[in-house]
């Protein structure tokens, strides 16, 4: 009674950038629902989807905001930064050009969003290795150059979705438990829930309450 | 007898107590008569009725004594007949009551059993009271809602008493659960009252008892709504804190940046207070379905499917207002192309909320309300520039160019269309706003030009009027919906062009001495006789003029219309300029064959007019 898709002890709120057509909304589509939209529509503005994922015991729920790509929406989608605990920043390794602009991606984030977020590259189209325009060891060292976190995927196979989405938040939750990210802050991406009463969560137990005859 | 029994025993002594008679006789001697009473008995009954001790007697005495036992058993079974027959009568009596009773009692069960499911259907049980009562501060546990259930199955199964002849009982019990029923609903009311009063952080942590709760609730709509109500004031006060932080405190250590910090620009400030409201309504949406997510008949199943937050949080559209300042923006003025942006952004914000809430949501007709005054003020501004357009008109400039005016009003028009075109509104949204805007700024640009034109002469006005139009064609061909209007740009452009070309033609024809010529060639008519004896026509007149013409046709750009100079359409220039040879060249041909046709009397006209129409055409050309 006390499980299903209401109960997790944290939100993080994730945003996905890059250019347009490297595969944003497919990724999200892949991790929420496990399967791929091969004909998906250029997104419009922002849209946003939800799931809820286990990092060490903890149900954490990730809101996650999925902006377009084009650049007429880029005024647009920068004021969604502002609130992100996780950036996904993907580009199409078949295609040099949205790995040419991760440097502007790069300033974006980490001018509109907090110290404390965690930013997530990810190359997307792995499964394309015939057109690979991009090689994994370049990427590779991009990432580490700029501290990112690194991950090769397929919205497609759905080959490291898992991973990259999992990954930012084990290192957002990391970053909570070692007290970089102080959750009295506003706008770190990240809501907590009030340690629940004890005397509520009894009552969620069915015949566990002792206190059940105090009245 | 002491005496007798130690003597035998003395001399018993001595013999052996193998021998049959003595053992028997020991056996008779040990016998102690005085403790035997039963045959003490027997001998004292005996004694009754052997009244002589006579060989006789001894011998009948087995005969009498059965004699006697036979009388007496005779008797007794006389007796006992009595009893038997008597007894007899009685029992059948008593087995007919038992009967009796039996049943009695059979019914009574069957009425006990009866009116114990009477009881167990109808009445609650002292727990069940208790559980429902509880204590006012008490918490709400599953039996409760248990009983509640059972209270109103009663309720409701008394409408099957009240159909039959049990109506006092029906009416009374349901009087009775209905008092349950309203003490529980209180209770149940205050109850979630204060739980939903508590939901004032970040994030809602909706326990599943409360979630029965406002499941239960939803028999009492008004307490329902109230709750709602209640609820909405808690999430207010959770949002309106957020909003406030994000506008003033930022993020960790100011990243990112309070919003206020770029109230400088109004476009960023809104855009980014419209992100937020977006983010939140995001996260309240999910709230209230986690709330909502047993109380079915209150909102639609699907949880995508519309659903009306914000009314269900009425005072938070106040606060909004006052804290998204976005009329405080548009009221400042900002100037048109702002205002236009401004107006498309919060046309894109109305659209994005109103996919995530419903379409009355009051926050969906808040962001319409803002977009639509956004676009008034936008207009207004449009509007008043274009009166000053016509207000005060200047001359053309000596170019024949667009005034300063008209430049810088097209290249305000084209950042709007720009803007426009990189709008982040869809496409037939954003054609809707077109033919309203190309209407107020180039209606009053085009009288503003053709005000400005109306003292020049005509080479002048055409001239002046193509480039002004020019810059408006070129300004709105680079964007979509102008097909229209570019076409009535066009038609405008055609007249001015057919009007230089004449004066092109006119020109040359009148700088090579031979639109006199020409002009009287062309309206002759054979009754007024051969040309040559025209007066101006005669051979050595065209011969002169044919000089002259040699010269334009050697350097036929020294011909050309000043005017024609100034046009700032190359394109124009040389569709002008071509037409004009096309023009001169019928002419040329018209007097050519004009000389050469013998009814006009001209002696060797090849001497007249050296070359032949299609080696002028060609020079042209
Ligand atoms: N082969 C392959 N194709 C992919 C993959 N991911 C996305 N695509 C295709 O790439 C195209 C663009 O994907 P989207 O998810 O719409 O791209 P986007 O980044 O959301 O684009 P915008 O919304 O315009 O910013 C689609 O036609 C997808 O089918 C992938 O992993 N492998
Ligand atoms: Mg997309």
């Amino acid at each position: 009674m006390t499980s299903g898709p209401y109960n997790y002890s944290y939100i993080f709120k994730y945003i996905i950038i890059g250019d347009m057509g490297v595969g944003k909304s497919c990724l999200l589509h892949q991790f929420t629902e496990k399967k791929f939209m091969a004909d998906c529509p250029h997104t419009i503005g922002v849209e946003f989807g939800t799931r809820i994922i286990e990092v060490s015991g903890q149900k954490i729920k990730l809101q996650i905001w999925d902006t377009a790509g084009q650049e007429r929406f880029r005024a647009v989608t920068r004021s969604y930064y502002r609130g992100a605990a996780g950036a996904l920043m993907v580009y199409d390794i078949t295609r040099r050009s949205t790995y040419n602009h991760l440097s502007s991606w790069l300033t974006d984030a980490r001018n509109l969003t907090n110290p404390n977020t965690v930013i997530f590259l990810i190359g997307n189209k792995s499964d394309l290795e015939a057109q690979r325009d991009v090689t994994y060891e370049e990427a590779k060292q991009f990432a580490e150059e700029n501290g990112l976190l690194f991950l090769e995927a397929s919205a497609k196979t759905g080959e490291h979705v898992e991973e990259a989405f999992l990954d930012t938040a084990r290192k957002i939750y990391q970053n909570i438990l070692d007290g970089s990210l102080d959750l009295n802050a506003a706008e770190t991406g990240v809501q907590h829930k009030p340690s629940a009463p004890d005397s509520n969560q009894a009552n969620l137990e069915p015949g566990g309450g002792k206190d059940s005859c105090s009245c | 007898m002491t005496e007798k029994e130690i003597s035998v025993q003395g001399s018993s002594e001595g013999s052996t107590t193998s021998n049959p008679l003595s053992r028997k006789l020991n056996k008779i001697l040990e016998t102690r008569l005085e403790n035997d009473k039963e045959t003490l008995e027997a001998l004292k009954a005996l004694s009754t009725f052997f009244h002589e001790n006579s060989l006789r007697t001894r011998r009948n005495l087995r005969g009498d004594i059965e004699r006697r036992s036979l009388s007496i058993s005779e008797e007794f079974a006389d007796v006992f007949s009595i009893v038997k027959n008597a007894a007899r009568d009685q029992t059948a009596d008593l087995i007919n009551k038992t009967t009796d009773l039996q049943k009695e009692s059979q019914k009574l069960d069957m009425r006990a059993k009866v009116a114990d499911a009477f009881l167990a259907k109808y009445q609650l049980k002292t727990e069940e009271v208790r559980v429902l009562r509880g204590t006012r501060e008490g918490h709400l546990h599953e039996d409760f809602f248990q009983a509640l259930n059972r209270v109103k199955q009663i309720h409701n199964d008394c409408k099957v008493l009240l159909r039959t002849n049990q109506q006092t009982a029906g009416l009374e019990i349901m009087e009775s659960m209905a008092l349950h029923q309203e003490t529980a609903y209180e209770r149940l009311y205050r109850w979630t009252q204060g739980e939903c009063r508590s939901l004032t952080s970040d994030t809602v942590d909706v326990t599943s008892i409360h979630c029965r709760a406002m499941e239960a609730l939803q028999d009492r709509p008004v307490l329902f709504r109230y709750v709602l109500d209640e609820f909405g004031t808690a999430r207010r006060t959770a949002v309106v804190r957020g909003f406030i932080d994000a506008l003033t405190r930022g993020g960790p250590g100011g990243t990112p940046r309070p919003i206020e910090l770029h109230s400088h620009d109004p476009l960023r400030y809104v855009g980014d207070m419209l992100a937020w409201l977006h983010q939140a309504s995001a996260s309240e949406k999910e709230h209230l379905i986690s709330l909502l997510r047993m109380a079915t008949a209150q909102r639609p199943v699907s949880e995508s499917g519309p659903l009306d937050i914000c009314n269900k949080y009425p005072s938070l559209q106040q606060d909004l207002r006052e804290l998204v300042r976005v009329e405080q923006v548009i009221v400042a003025e900002p100037g048109p192309m702002v205002l236009y942006k401004l107006a498309n952004l919060l046309k894109f914000y109305k659209y994005t909320i109103g996919q995530l809430l419903n379409k009355e949501a009051a926050l969906t007709s808040t962001l319409s309300e803002m977009e639509e005054f956004a676009q008034k003020v936008f207009f207004n501004a449009l509007n008043v520039l274009a009166s000053k357009l016509v207000e005060k008109v200047e001359l053309p400039p000596a170019d024949l160019g667009p005034t300063a005016t008209l430049s810088q009003t097209l290249s305000l028009l084209q950042e709007i269309l720009a803007s426009h075109d990189s709008s982040v509104v869809s496409m037939d949204l954003r054609e809707q706003d077109f033919a309203r805007i190309l209407t107020s700024v180039l209606d009053p640009l085009m009288q503003m030009c053709s005000l400005s034109a109306s003292r020049l002469n005509p080479a002048d006005m055409a001239t002046y009027m193509i480039n002004c139009l020019h810059a408006m064609q070129t300004t709105l061909s680079l964007y979509e919906y102008t097909d229209q209007r570019l076409e009535m740009l066009q038609a405008q452009t055609d007249a001015h062009v057919d009007t230089l070309v004449n004066e092109q033609a006119s020109f040359i024809l009148s700088r090579t001495a031979l639109l006199q010529i020409y002009s009287i060639a062309l309206q002759h008519k054979p009754e007024e006789g051969p040309l040559a004896s025209l007066t101006g026509l005669n051979t050595s007149a065209i011969k002169d003029g044919m000089t002259h013409f040699d010269g334009f046709l050697a350097t036929p750009d020294n011909y050309t219309l000043p005017q024609c100079n100034f046009l700032q359409s190359t394109a124009i220039r040389e569709k002008i300029h071509q037409r004009a040879m096309n023009l001169i060249q019928g002419a040329y041909e018209l007097l050519y064959k004009a000389i050469h046709n013998p009814d006009n009397q001209y002696q060797e006209p090849n001497s007249i007019m050296v070359r032949t129409p299609e080696q002028v055409k060609t020079l042209l050309s």
